[in-house]
C-alpha cells in the first residue's frame, strides 16, 4: 500500500486505460529509484521520463536516436540498449519527439499533470517499471522534406476509394482523371512518371506513363499512406520528381495474439460495394513468426453525374495480399506477396473517331450516349492485374551496424480492350485486347545502415538496381524493351545542438534497349543515361511552437519509352502525337522551405516550395495538323523546355472551443514554361478547402463521436497556353460535403467505426480542368457514403 | 530435417518465380491480326459506262509514319448521275485485305455517308440496305449538279451497339468515325 504523489502520465496516442495504468507504473518506479519524494507535496520539479526507443520492424533497441523534448528545448540519445531519460520535470504538457536517419519522425504527447493522493494496492507482480517506450517506423523519406501522412481516423475516412482519390485530402495532392473510375495521384502538379509509388517498399513498376493507367494498389493494404512532397531522387532514384507516395502496412505482429480488421463500404453512387478484412497473429509455440492475410473486393456500377448516367463506368476489383516474417536476435526475414485485379468501364460517350466527332459532343454539352444504372462492363474496358513478391531480410549487428536486403518480382499486366472488336468474325471470335502490356521488373536493394559515429552522425548507403522488360501485343503503341539500372547512394545525417542536417547523394545508370518493327523489319534502338543526384537539408526547433526545416534535394527521369516512340492518335485527347528518340533525361532541382508553428489551440503549417525542370518533356503543338484516314488530328511533338512549378501549400487547424475546430487547407501553384515564356498544359487549379468539425467529448461507448461540413473551392485555371485545347478550362466551382462518424467501444478488444459522409451534398453540375473525360460529361454527383471498419482482437 | 526440406523447397518456388523469363522482349514480331483502314476507293461510274471513274485515298503505314500517298481529287461531270461504290482496304499487309466485305458482314453497325460542300454539288441516295432496313452506302447513285469546286466528305460510321442494344438508326448520330476523308470535288 503506497501513498502517492502522481505524475500522471497519459500520452494521447494510446488507449488510456493502459496509459493510466502505465503512468502509475512509472511512478512507482520512480517511488523505487528516489525513496521519499513521494511524500512530498509541493510542486516540485521531480518528475521523469524515460523509456526504449525500439525499431517498430525489428523489435530491436534504436540506438543513437535523439529524443528531444520539444517543451523544454532539450534533447538527449538513447544509449547502446536504445534507453533515454529525462529528469527533473515540472508536471506539465510535454511533446516527446523521436529521431534518427532511416526513421519517420515520432511525436508523443505527454501529460504530465499534477495528481492527487491516493491509495493503491497492488500485487506484487505489477509492481514494475514500465516506461513510456517509443516504437519507431524506418522510413526512408528525407527528414528535412514536408512529410504528410493519412493515418488512423483519416485514412479510414478515405477507405473504400482508389490510392489517388484517397490522397486527395493532403495539401497540395490532386487527381489527374479519365472518367469517374479512374484516377492518378498528382504531386504539385506532376503526375505519372514524374512522382514514384513505393508499395510496401518496392517501387510501384506499371504502365506509368498512360494518363489513363492508374496505379495497381489497393489501399486496404496499407494503414498509412505517407506522401513526400518535392524531388528525392537520393533515397528513391529516378522519376521522384515531384514526390513520393509511400503506401505502408504495419509491421508484422510478431508473437502477438490473433487480431483483425473488417471494412465495409458502401457508395450511393455507383452503387458500389466494397468490402476488405485482414486477419493476423503470430503462431503459438512457434516464437518469433508473425502473418498477415489480407482480401478486398469491389463491384460499382454506371456513376451518375447530376444530370444522367454515364454509360459503361463499372469497375470489378478483387485483391489480396498475404505476409509472414520471423525474427530472431538481429536477424529477420520476411515475405510480402499481393495480388491486384481489376475490371474497369471506361465511359463509351467518349469514344472518338475523329476530330469531328469531339467536336459533335462538345457542342452538344452533354454525352450523346445516354444510359441508365447497370453494373455491366463492356467494351471498352481494361483489364488490368499486378502481382508484387517480395522477400526482406536483415540482420542487426550487435555493434549497431544493420544490413537489409529486399527483393522483389513485379508483374503488370495490362490489357485494354476499344469499343469495336475486329470487323473478321474470327477475329472477333477471339476478343483479344487491342493493347495488351506485359512489364516484368526484378529490383533489388541493399541498404546499410553504419551505426552511430560519436552519437552525432547517423547514415545510410544504398545500392538499387532494376532490370525490368516489356513485352507489347496488339496495336503497336509502345515497343517492346529490356532495361537495367543500377543506382548508388549514401545519406548522412547529423542531428546537434537543436539542429538537424542531412546530405545525401545519388548516382543512377539506366540501360534502354527497345525492339520495334518498322516497314516490316526490326529495329533495335539502345539508350543510356545516366545521372547524379544530391539532397541536402536542415531542419531546426527555433521555440517550443515553431520549427523550421529546408530542404534542396534534386531528382531526374530518363525519357519513357512512350514519349521516345509515341506514333499515333491518341483517341481521348483527339491528338496525334509523335515521340522524340532524341529526348535527354529531365533534371529537377526543388527547394522547399516548410514551417511549422503549433501552440494550444493553434497549428499552422506553411510549405514554400520552387522546383526547377531542366529539359522537361512535354507536348508541343506544331502549326500544322496531320491527316489521317479518320481526318486532320492537331499534331503535338514530344520536346523538351525548361519549367518551374512553384507553390505554396498552407495547413492551419484552429480550436474555436473545446469541442470545435476550424481546418483550413490551401493550395497554390503557378507552372510556368520558361524557355517559351509560357504556360503547360493540365496544370491543376489552385483550390482551397475549409472545415468545420464539432467534437464531443464525452458520449458515453463512444469515442471521437464528431460532426464535420466541408467544402471545397478549386479556381478556374487561368494559366494555360493559348490556343492549346479543343475546349477552354472549366469554370470555378465550390463542393460541399457533410460527414458524421465515430468509435464504439463495444469490448476492449472490439471496437466498431461508423463514418457516414455526403458528398457533393447540393448535387453541383461541374467539370474539373484535370479530367480527361471533361469534352464529354460533367462530374460525378451526389454521392452518400457509409462506412463501418470493426477492429477485433489484439 | 522435415522442417529443412520445405524451407529448401520454398526457396525453390521463389527463385523459380523471381528468376522465369518466357518470352523474350527482342523476339517482337510484326502484327498481323491488327486491322486496319488504310485506303478508300470511290468508283464512280457514269449510266451506260463500263470503266469507271476512280478517285483513291492511300495511307499504307497507317497514322503517321509517312504520310498519305494519294488523296486524289474527284473529277466529275456537271448534272450527271453515277453509280458510287466504295472500297475499304488494309493494304498494310500482303495480300491485301478487303475491308469492305467485313463492313458488308457488320451492315447493321456500320454507315457510309457522303456529303457534299457545297450541298449543290453532288447529291446522294443510298442504293443498299441492311437486315434492319436501314440503308448502308456501299453502292448508291451519286449525282452532281452544275459545274463548280468543292468538298466531299466520306465517313464511314462505326455505330456498335450500346449494352448489346443496337445503336443504328439510319442517321450519322451514333457511333464513331472510322473514316473521315474530305475528298477535293471539281464538278466540270
Amino acid at each position: 500500500m503506497h501513498k502517492a504523489y502522481i505524475c500522471n502520465i497519459v500520452a494521447k496516442y494510446r488507449n488510456s486505460f493502459i496509459l493510466f495504468k502505465q503512468g502509475i507504473l512509472i511512478l512507482l518506479g520512480l517511488l523505487n529509484l528516489l525513496p521519499g519524494l513521494a511524500q512530498s507535496v509541493e510542486k516540485d520539479c521531480h518528475c521523469f521520463v524515460k523509456g526504449v526507443v525500439k525499431d517498430e520492424h525489428t523489435g530491436l533497441p534504436v540506438v543513437g536516436a535523439t529524443v528531444l523534448l520539444i517543451g523544454k528545448n532539450t534533447g538527449t540519445f538513447t544509449d547502446a540498449e536504445g534507453r533515454y531519460q529525462f529528469a527533473g520535470l515540472c508536471p506539465g504538457v510535454y511533446d516527446v519527439e523521436c529521431r534518427i536517419v532511416g526513421y519517420q519522425s515520432s511525436r508523443h504527447r505527454i501529460d504530465l499533470t499534477e495528481g492527487h493522493e491516493e491509495d493503491f494496492s497492488l500485487a506484487e507482480t505489477e509492481i514494475h517499471l514500465n516506461d513510456i517506450d517509443i516504437t519507431t517506423q524506418r522510413t526512408d523519406a528525407p527528414s528535412t522534406q514536408p512529410l504528410s501522412i493519412l493515418s488512423g481516423s483519416a485514412l479510414a475516412q478515405t477507405r473504400g476509394q482508389s490510392l489517388g482519390e484517397s490522397l486527395k485530402s493532403i495539401t497540395g495532392l490532386t487527381t489527374l482523371q479519365t472518367g469517374a473510375s479512374i484516377a492518378k495521384p498528382v504531386i504539385h502538379g506532376m503526375h505519372s512518371n514524374r512522382i514514384l509509388i513505393m508499395n510496401n517498399g518496392i517501387r510501384q513498376e506499371g504502365q506509368q506513363w498512360g494518363s489513363e493507367h492508374a496505379p495497381e494498389i489497393d489501399p486496404f493494404i496499407a494503414t498509412r499512406l505517407a506522401v513526400v512532397k518535392g524531388a528525392a531522387g537520393v533515397r528513391y532514384g529516378s522519376d521522384a520528381i515531384g514526390g513520393v507516395i509511400l503506401v505502408e502496412p504495419k509491421e508484422l505482429p510478431i508473437d502477438k495474439p490473433i487480431s483483425g480488421e473488417v471494412n465495409t463500404v458502401y457508395f450511393s453512387n455507383g452503387r458500389q460495394g466494397v468490402a476488405s478484412a485482414t486477419l493476423q497473429g503470430g503462431i503459438k509455440g512457434l516464437e518469433g513468426f508473425g502473418w498477415r492475410a489480407q482480401a478486398t473486393g469491389k463491384r460499382g456500377g454506371n456513376i451518375r453525374t447530376p444530370n444522367y448516367f454515364l454509360d459503361n463506368t463499372g469497375i470489378s476489383e478483387q485483391n489480396f495480399s498475404l505476409a509472414a516474417g520471423y525474427r530472431k536476435g538481429g536477424f529477420g526475414i520476411e515475405a510480402f506477396y499481393s495480388h491486384f485485379t481489376t475490371q474497369i468501364g471506361i465511359f463509351s460517350g467518349a469514344h472518338i473517331g475523329s476530330v469531328t466527332d469531339l467536336l459533335a459532343v462538345l457542342e452538344n454539352g452533354e454525352p450523346l450516349i445516354k444510359s441508365d444504372f447497370s453494373y455491366s462492363i463492356n467494351r471498352p474496358f481494361q483489364d488490368v492485374e499486378h502481382d508484387l513478391l517480395k522477400v526482406e531480410t536483415h540482420y542487426h549487428f550487435p555493434d549497431g551496424n544493420r544490413i537489409q536486403w529486399v527483393v522483389a518480382r513485379q508483374l503488370n499486366q495490362r490489357a485494354e480492350y476499344d469499343l469495336h472488336r475486329p470487323r473478321n468474325d474470327s477475329l472477333a471470335a477471339l476478343n483479344r485486347p487491342e493493347l495488351n502490356f506485359k512489364l516484368n521488373t526484378l529490383t533489388n536493394d541493399l541498404i546499410w545502415d553504419h551505426k552511430p559515429l560519436a552519437r552525432k552522425f547517423a547514415g545510410q548507403l544504398g545500392l538499387s538496381t532494376l532490370y525490368q522488360y516489356n513485352l507489347m501485343s496488339g496495336r503497336p503503341l509502345i515497343p517492346n524493351f529490356d532495361q537495367w539500372n543500377i543506382g548508388l547512394f549514401a545519406i548522412e545525417r547529423l542531428v546537434q545542438n537543436g539542429w538537424e542536417l542531412e546530405a545525401g547523394f545519388r548516382y543512377d545508370y539506366r540501360f534502354l534497349s527497345t525492339y520495334r518493327i518498322v516497314s516490316r523489319e526490326k529495329v533495335t534502338n539502345i539508350f543510356r543515361f545516366h545521372n547524379a543526384s544530391g539532397t541536402i537539408g536542415a531542419g531546426r526547433n527555433l521555440s517550443d511552437a515553431w520549427s523550421v526545416r529546408f530542404n534542396m534535394g534534386s531528382a531526374w527521369r530518363a525519357p519513357n519509352v512512350s514519349e521516345l516512340f509515341s506514333d499515333g492518335v491518341h483517341h481521348g485527347a483527339a491528338a496525334f502525337e509523335e515521340g522524340n528518340e532524341n529526348l535527354q533525361p529531365e533534371k529537377a532541382l526543388n527547394s522547399v522551405l516548410s514551417a511549422q508553428y503549433e501552440h494550444s489551440r493553434l497549428r499552422v503549417e506553411v510549405g514554400a516550395y520552387y522546383n526547377y525542370i531542366r529539359d522537361y518533356i512535354y507536348l508541343k503543338p506544331q502549326p500544322e495538323p496531320i491527316l489521317t484516314i479518320r481526318g486532320a488530328f492537331p499534331y503535338f511533338k514530344y520536346t523538351q523546355t525548361n519549367a518551374t512549378f512553384a507553390g505554396l501549400d498552407v495547413n492551419a487547424e484552429l480550436n474555436l472551443t473545446k469541442e470545435l475546430a476550424w481546418t483550413s487547407k490551401f493550395s497554390y501553384l503557378r507552372v510556368t514554361d520558361v524557355r517559351n515564356d509560357s504556360y503547360l498544359v493540365m496544370i491543376p487549379a489552385n483550390r482551397w478547402d475549409n472545415a468545420l468539425k464539432y467534437q464531443w467529448k464525452e458520449a458515453g461507448q463512444w469515442s471521437n463521436l464528431y460532426a464535420s461540413v466541408t467544402n471545397r473551392w478549386v479556381a478556374e485555371q487561368r494559366r494555360v497556353p493559348p490556343a492549346s485545347d479543343f475546349a477552354p478550362p472549366p469554370a470555378a466551382y465550390s463542393l460541399w460535403a457533410v460527414q458524421a462518424g465515430g468509435k464504439w467501444e463495444v469490448s476492449p478488444k472490439n471496437q466498431l467505426e461508423l463514418t457516414i459522409t455526403v458528398d457533393n451534398l447540393f448535387d453541383t453540375v461541374y467539370r474539373d480542368y484535370l479530367n480527361r473525360f471533361r469534352y464529354f460529361s460533367d462530374e460525378i454527383g451526389r454521392m452518400i457514403s457509409l462506412r463501418a471498419q470493426w477492429s477485433f482482437g489484439g | 530435417m522435415n522442417r529443412k526440406k520445405q524451407w529448401m523447397s520454398l526457396v525453390m518456388i521463389g527463385l523459380t518465380l523471381f528468376l522465369t523469363q518466357c518470352k523474350k522482349a527482342e523476339d517482337v514480331e510484326p502484327e498481323e491480326e491488327n486491322e486496319l483502314i488504310t485506303t478508300v476507293v470511290l468508283k464512280f461510274t457514269e449510266s451506260g459506262s463500263t470503266t469507271p471513274l476512280q478517285f483513291t485515298f492511300r495511307d499504307t503505314d497507317g497514322d503517321g509514319g509517312n504520310a498519305p500517298t494519294t488523296f486524289d481529287k474527284i473529277a466529275l461531270k456537271a448534272n450527271t448521275s453515277y453509280t458510287l461504290t466504295v472500297e475499304f482496304l488494309d493494304e498494310s499487309k500482303t495480300p491485301a485485305e478487303d475491308i469492305t466485305e467485313e463492313v458488308e458482314e457488320e451492315a447493321d453497325e456500320h454507315l457510309v455517308i457522303f456529303t457534299a460542300t457545297p450541298a449543290s454539288l453532288l447529291t446522294y441516295v443510298y442504293g443498299d440496305k441492311d437486315a434492319n432496313n436501314f440503308p448502308i452506302g456501299l453502292t448508291g447513285t451519286a449525282t452532281t449538279g452544275a459545274a463548280g469546286t468543292g468538298k466531299l466528305k466520306v465517313q464511314l460510321r462505326h455505330q456498335t451497339p450500346v449494352n448489346g442494344v443496337p445503336v443504328k438508326n439510319g442517321t450519322p448520330g451514333p457511333g464513331s468515325d472510322d473514316v473521315n476523308l474530305d475528298f477535293d470535288l471539281e464538278v466540270n
